[in-house]
């Protein structure tokens, strides 16, 4: 079997943008998280609505922030 | 002239010693090139078995002098002959001791894989790089001097075999020759000293020249070189190159005037080190050039689609003895040297520095690769020395294993690449993502429990019931809040299927659309009841509980009025009325629902601002 060059799994240019984009939305939906925590009383507030802004908020920031790190030329 | 009375008498020495083999060269010629700060001699010996056994090794011997600054030794062999010539065929050398022979020379042996029968002759091309053999002589100069260097060599091939016919020829840099032996058939061309031919000369012939010129080009030496080649699968080969360099030529003595430098460098000053050119591979990105206190700005760099130039400059020009320390770093696409093969992954990258002139005493080549790696193994064109450790970086949690290598005595001709082969899953650089994944999700989780968690002290007191009071009433009040604004929506829902009885004049749709909003009215008020009863029994509401209730009140007001403008309508259409008809029995009531509507959304805000 003749060598197969490797590249990354995502191309170098797409860094950047992938890494705004990706904070973008992290930082919308954290910021609706914690609107939710604020405003909402202890009461009537969904364990599960929670746990799911946050598992999702912190999906993009996680990846978004590596995206930084590599952009910003931290090759982790 | 001492080391040159001692191989005279070790030659007379050798002479008695015995023929090992058959074999006879009958010719050789070597090159020797002194142009740069190594020595490069290039042989051509033509081996021609005289004997009757078949021989699968030729010896090539050195005295200990020069066998000490060997740095690099090849042999090959191109077969065919003229323009028919095919691809040079190596073959391997390794150091041996045979027996019976003198103490003071060292023997390599090449072996021939195939062998060399009786009466078959052999061309073979020896390359032979020495390291720190020329010597300054003077050995300290001052800055106004130049640099000469004295080079030993013998104008006999010395060999443990008799040679037929040979020649020797020096190339010397294009400047002062102060001196050379002369014996019998010397002849000088140029900056070129040519001896020889000398014809049937037995084993161990020997006999010691001197050549003494001027050399001013840079003795860079770089004592200790760490290279460091970090793999990211995320797309990127970090190198980061630390430098000791100093000069290793004649020793500057005096005082260093930088006026007289300025003025006439390759006067003042024709030996140092003014810079250094690395010639990095093609694509190269993110390249630095700094020492301890930051950035060296004196270097330039260009380049185009096979390769990429850096010229770098010390921060002040180098004089025998001078030393300094810098490092350069660059980054490499990855897809140039990381492939893929029979399920492990190679890194296939060059071993010595990328600056030509340097020759290094201590290189260490640090092969850093992803955590996660297995199965690690190195594959080197030249012995090396291995080693293994483990480095943190970014996001790590056990470390990234980094292979070793270490190796003294590197020319430029050890410039070769070199394999690292590793065996890594994908799904392992997902281990980074999650991490910074679960950081962020440990902080959501923390405020989730931050907020619902009760911190208060004392369970008892009455400002803490008074808040749990306080609490559940909002909660009621966000309840109701949320009831009516679904009573609105679906206020505006029964406004539309008007609109739409108006277009589509489908009475039927209108009225079952009237149905199922009634149905979902009758549900909400039903949910009404226990929260406004609950309010109704919480002292903590007093405040608030007037205007729910008007809220309420007003609510059931506008839903009535709406009922009835829809069946006012509805009916309209059933007998066929006209539209103008229409619109004058409901304006009264429009006007009305508007108010009240008006009513409803203030009173919200009012109890929002609660």
């Amino acid at each position: 079997m003749a060598p197969k060059p490797i590249a990354s799994p995502v191309p170098d240019a797409w860094y950047p943008s992938l890494s705004v984009f990706m904070l973008a939305i992290g930082l919308f939906v954290t910021a609706s998280f914690f609107i939710y925590e604020a405003t909402s009383s202890r009461r009537n507030r969904s364990l599960t609505k929670e746990l799911i802004t946050g598992a999702v908020a912190s999906v993009f920031l996680g990846f978004g922030s590596l995206f930084l790190l590599l952009a910003s030329g931290v090759y982790v | 002239m001492g080391l040159r009375f001692d191989l005279l008498l070790f030659t007379i020495a050798l002479l008695s010693v015995p023929v090992l083999s058959d074999l006879i060269l009958s010719r050789v010629d070597r090159r020797i090139d002194l142009t740069s700060q190594v020595v490069r001699t290039t042989s051509t010996l033509k081996v021609e078995n005289a004997g009757s056994d078949l021989v699968s090794e030729v010896l090539l011997a050195f005295p200990d002098s020069q066998a000490k600054h060997l740095a690099y030794l090849s042999a090959s062999s191109t077969e065919g002959k003229g323009k028919a010539k095919g691809s040079a065929v190596s073959f391997p050398v390794e150091i041996v001791h045979p027996k019976g022979m003198p103490p003071a020379l060292t023997f390599y042996s090449v072996s021939l894989p195939k062998g060399l029968g009786k009466g078959d002759s052999l061309t073979l091309d020896v390359l032979v790089v020495f390291k720190g053999a020329l010597q300054p002589f003077p050995e300290k100069i001052t800055q106004a001097d130049i640099q000469l260097v004295v080079f030993y060599e013998t104008a006999y091939y010395l060999s443990p075999y008799a040679v037929k016919v040979q020649s020797l020829s020096v190339k010397l840099p294009d400047a002062r020759i102060e001196s050379f032996t002369k014996i019998e058939n010397t002849k000088i061309h140029g900056s070129e000293i040519k001896y020889g031919p000398y014809e049937n000369l037995p084993p161990f012939s020997y006999s010691p020249i001197v050549v003494h010129f001027e050399a001013n080009q840079p003795f860079a030496i770089a004592q200790e070189l760490v290279r460091e080649i970090e793999i990211s699968h995320w797309g990127n080969v970090q190198v980061t190159e630390h430098y000791n360099l100093v000069h290793g030529g004649a020793q500057s003595k005096g005082e260093f005037s930088r006026l007289d430098f300025q003025a006439r460098p390759h006067v003042r000053g024709a030996s140092a080190i003014r810079h250094l050119v690395a010639k990095l591979p093609p694509r190269v990105h993110s390249i630095y050039y700094r020492d301890e206190i930051g950035n060296i700005s004196t270097s330039n760099l260009w380049g185009d689609h096979k390769k990429t130039e850096m010229v770098i400059e010390p921060r002040y020009p180098m004089f025998g003895g001078w030393r300094t320390a810098f490092t350069i770093g660059y980054s490499l696409p990855l897809q140039d040297f990381l492939f893929q093969s029979d399920g492990k992954r190679y890194v296939n990258i060059s071993f010595g520095s990328p600056v030509n002139e340097v020759v290094i005493d201590t290189l260490i080549v640090k092969v850093v690769l992803p955590e996660g790696s297995a199965d690690i193994s190195v594959s080197a064109p030249f012995p090396v020395k291995q080693g293994q450790e483990t480095k943190f970086s970014h996001l790590d949690l056990v470390g990234r294993p980094v292979v070793v290598l270490e190796k003294t005595n590197v020319v430029p001709e050890h410039n070769q690449h070199f394999q690292v082969y590793y065996k890594f899953s994908s799904l392992s650089m997902l281990t980074e993502p999650l991490m910074l994944i679960s950081g962020f999700f440990f902080l959501f989780v923390t405020c989730i429990v931050y907020m619902h968690a009760d911190l208060s002290i004392s369970k008892s007191s009455p400002s803490y019931l008074a808040k749990l009071q306080w609490d559940e009433v909002q909660a009621a009040v966000q309840q109701v809040r949320n009831i009516i604004n679904r009573c609105l929506m679906i206020h505006d829902k029964l406004e539309a299927s008007l609109r739409d009885l108006s277009r589509t004049g489908d009475v039927q749709a209108c009225k079952s659309a009237r149905k199922a909003f009634d149905g979902l009215l009758k549900d909400l008020s039903k949910d009404l009841k226990p929260l406004l009863a609950s309010l109704q029994t919480s002292p903590q509401a007093a405040q608030i509980l007037p205007k729910v209730e008007e809220l309420v009140g007003k609510e059931r007001d506008l839903q009535e009025r709406m009922m009835a403008k829809h069946s006012t309508v509805v009916d309209s259409y059933e007998k066929k009325s006209s539209g103008r008809e229409i619109e004058n029995r409901v304006a009264l009531q429009q006007q009305k629902i508007t108010a009240l509507r008006q009513e409803v959304d203030d009173l919200l805000d009012l109890i929002d601002e609660i």
